[in-house]
């Protein structure tokens, strides 16, 4: 039996960055909140208190902040011709739950992603020709421009403590700090973090070979801060646990320190935790959402929460999933190439070389989740000539440490036995000599990567889990091949002892080893309602009192970090709603 | 030993009211309070990350009601006062081995003065 309960003006699904940066910024306009997530609650002293966090098995070998997939999961394959099966354990990627989502546990990269992304098609086509983009490469402008967002990204980087140091500023050229991103306003709030040994090293062969290094910006705070909001924030103490860890200091970026507490404060905020969202439902038009459905998890009750509006703020991947549940837009075909729920999931990809100095001491003990030198030649600068190698995006490359945990951190150099006294001996040997050069790269859109309903699996719940269907495609290994040539470029120049050289890869993905949260699309923003899932501000194309926030509005993956698009499109979709739409509900752009 | 000697001048000045180049400057100290902010308060009770410091010079280490300590600051019998608070202060980790508090410590003992000075009317 379904409890039916009483209307609400807002309803969020889901409470991480998104939901909290909502929750904060409606109910401070006068708007009542209600906010379901799955998980648990969550604070620094109940949660992350020294030393209980610094527990590699627990939260980074077993994954104690993320999902469960015994709940519910994805079906995976490579391609349609393949039978997907469920990922029955954690691996290629990490979706979190409990309030502050996946904010508590990430590393606190920032990136402003550029009109590189944000208009890819046009400048590609404008640059290389309209033949440079294969046929089967589904990428499409995303309807907003950097300038659009510029002041929202300055938002969420003064929300969430970002360390740093521009490169642009008012479009001038800063030394020290990226020379390809986009023009800022104004600095980063907090100066950068300290280098580290393995960063500074990088910065030279870099530097010597033409590269453009930089601080990576992340939101580990480099000193006491206070943000605009008047959340506090401890300085870095560098001791490892970043991600896959709540910060025990309150120096990392996050929504359970910063917008979520302020919400809770408000009376006009309602936060219920154990609450599974299943299902979005609509009217008898489809052209509005009434509400929701959701099952109270400690006891299987279940209640319809009737809302005037719904915003899904759930990770990527459930956002997509939550929209295929419920019927709401037409689901992708990749065959026929109708329908857009589904459409253009994307993810990342890398190649990394690990470095061995006898005799030099890297203390990878000290690091923080963005300690890193970075260099942008090979991504956000447009002038980088890609069709040299063919293909589309880019790399950014860096050094530096993020941590040196006992069960995580274990290089050796290659062709050394993995077990046994030679191991043990190599791995004392190495552990304080050795770091690593790695490249992050994007993930273009393809026909062929998308997500839909699986046929046959169901979750806890009953319902259908959702099918990931994904594999690298030629774009991808061709990109692969030129960084790791870089890498190994910049590598060799330094000159180690011994040297695990970066490959591109060439097989298929396999879900089973970690390689990034980043997992975008499926729910995907754009110019008009043949193209995507939302509009410009993030508004159902279906249905105008729906709102989908984060990565999975992505029409394609770059080689940053999503976070910093993530909080500036919610910033900007909060200014939407304040201002304009909750004054005069309907479409904000006319399909 | 030696910072503690050079500190022990410092407090001495302080508490007397000499004025000169090693007054402790509260002004300063409230400055540099931004580092504890995030998780200690100065209100009765309400307690963060780490406990209420309001009374603290009152106190012995680990006797906030309502905050769950390490067993490292319950055993310190260490009772607050701006000597053990400075000894503390400068490296927390070697002074009370085993404590949970998150922080490396205030290397600089003309900081640890100040913040100390402004502890003083501060957690009244």
């Amino acid at each position: 039996m379904t409890t039916k309960l009483k209307e609400v003006d807002v309803l969020l699904v889901g409470l991480g960055w998104t939901g909290g940066i909502l929750a904060k910024e409606l109910t401070e306009a006068g708007h009542q909140v209600v906010a379901l997530e799955r998980g648990a609650m969550r604070s620094t002293e109940n949660d992350f208190a020294v030393p209980r966090i610094r527990d590699d098995l627990r939260y980074a070998s077993r994954n104690d902040l993320m999902q469960n997939p015994a709940k519910d999961t994805l079906t995976i394959r490579n391609n349609p011709s393949q039978l997907a099966l469920p990922m029955r354990r954690l691996g290629s990627f990490l979706p979190g739950e409990g309030v502050g989502g996946a904010g508590v546990h990430w590393n606190g990269v920032t990136w402003r992603w550029t009109d590189n992304e944000l208009k890819v098609r046009s400048l590609y086509e404008e640059r290389y020709g309209k033949n440079y983009i294969p046929a089967d490469m589904t990428i499409q402008d995303w309807g907003v421009t950097y300038a659009e967002l510029e002041p929202y990204y300055e938002k969420f980087e003064r929300t969430a403590a970002v360390s740093g140091k521009a490169g642009n500023l008012r479009g001038v050229i800063q030394k020290g700090g990226n020379p390809f991103e986009g023009p800022r306003a104004n600095e980063y709030p907090l100066p950068a973090l300290e280098s580290s040994h393995a960063s500074d090293l990088f910065n030279t062969a870099a530097t010597n070979l033409g590269h453009n290094p930089f601080p990576c910006p992340t939101a580990n705070a480099s000193r006491a801060y206070t943000n605009p909001d008047g959340s506090k924030f401890g300085a870095c103490q560098y001791c490892g646990f970043c991600e896959r860890f709540g910060c025990e200091a309150n120096a990392k970026g996050s929504p359970h320190i910063t917008v979520i507490p302020i919400a809770m404060k408000n009376p006009k905020f309602e936060l219920r935790t154990h609450a599974w969202v299943t299902k979005v439902l609509k009217d008898s038009t489809g052209k509005r959402v009434t509400g929701v459905t959701y099952t109270n998890v400690l006891n299987g009750e279940e209640f319809e929460q009737p809302a005037r509006l719904v915003v899904l703020c759930a990770y990527a991947i459930n956002n997509v999933h939550l929209m295929l549940l419920s019927g709401i837009g037409k689901p992708y075909d990749p065959v026929a190439q109708t329908g857009v729920i589904g459409k253009n999931y994307c993810y990342q990809t890398g190649a990394s070389a690990t470095l061995f100095f006898d005799g030099n001491y890297f203390n990878p003990f000290m690091g923080t989740g963005g300690l890193n030198a970075r260099a942008d030649d090979f991504h956000s600068n447009w002038n980088f000539d890609r069709s040299k190698y063919g293909y589309v995006g880019g790399a950014t490359l860096g050094a530096g440490m993020t941590n040196g945990r006992p069960i995580a951190y274990r290089p050796v150099p290659a062709g050394t036995p993995r077990w046994g006294k030679a191991w043990k001996d190599a791995t004392a040997k190495w552990y304080n000599s050795a770091m690593n050069i790695n490249a992050s790269g994007s993930v273009m859109a393809n026909r062929y990567n998308y997500y839909d309903l699986d046929p046959t699996y169901r979750n806890a719940f009953g319902l259908p889990m959702m099918r990931m269907t994904f594999d690298y495609k030629e774009n991808e290994h061709k990109m692969g091949r030129h960084i790791a040539g870089v890498i190994n470029e910049i590598a060799k120049s330094m000159n180690p002892t011994s040297l695990n050289p970066a490959s591109a890869r060439s097989g298929s993905w396999s879900v089973v080893p970690y390689q990034s949260t980043h997992n975008t699309g499926g729910t995907i923003m754009g110019t008009n309602p043949g193209n995507s899932a939302v509009n410009k501000y993030l508004q159902s194309w279906d249905c105008h009192n729906l709102f989908i926030m984060g990565a999975s509005v992505f029409p394609h993956n770059a080689a940053y970090n999503p976070t910093g698009p993530v909080g500036a499109l919610a910033y900007r979709a909060a200014d939407t709603l304040k201002n304009v739409y909750l004054k005069n509900p309907g479409p904000l752009v006319s399909a | 030993m030696k910072i503690m000697n050079k500190f022990g001048l410092i407090l001495a000045g302080s508490l007397f009211g000499t004025s000169g180049a090693f007054a402790a400057d509260a002004a300063h100290g409230k400055k540099l309070f931004e580092e504890c902010v995030a998780c200690h308060s100065l209100e009765r009770g309400v307690n963060g990350v780490g406990p209420s410091l309001q009374g603290m010079f009152e106190r012995k280490a680990g006797d906030v009601a309502e905050y769950r300590y390490s067993p490292a600051m319950k055993r310190s019998g260490i009772a607050w006062s701006a000597q053990t608070l400075d000894a503390y202060l400068a490296y927390p980790q070697n002074n009370i081995k085993g404590n949970r508090m998150p922080y490396s410590g205030m290397p600089e003992a003309r900081d640890r003065a100040d913040l100390i000075e402004y502890l003083r009317t501060a957690t009244k």
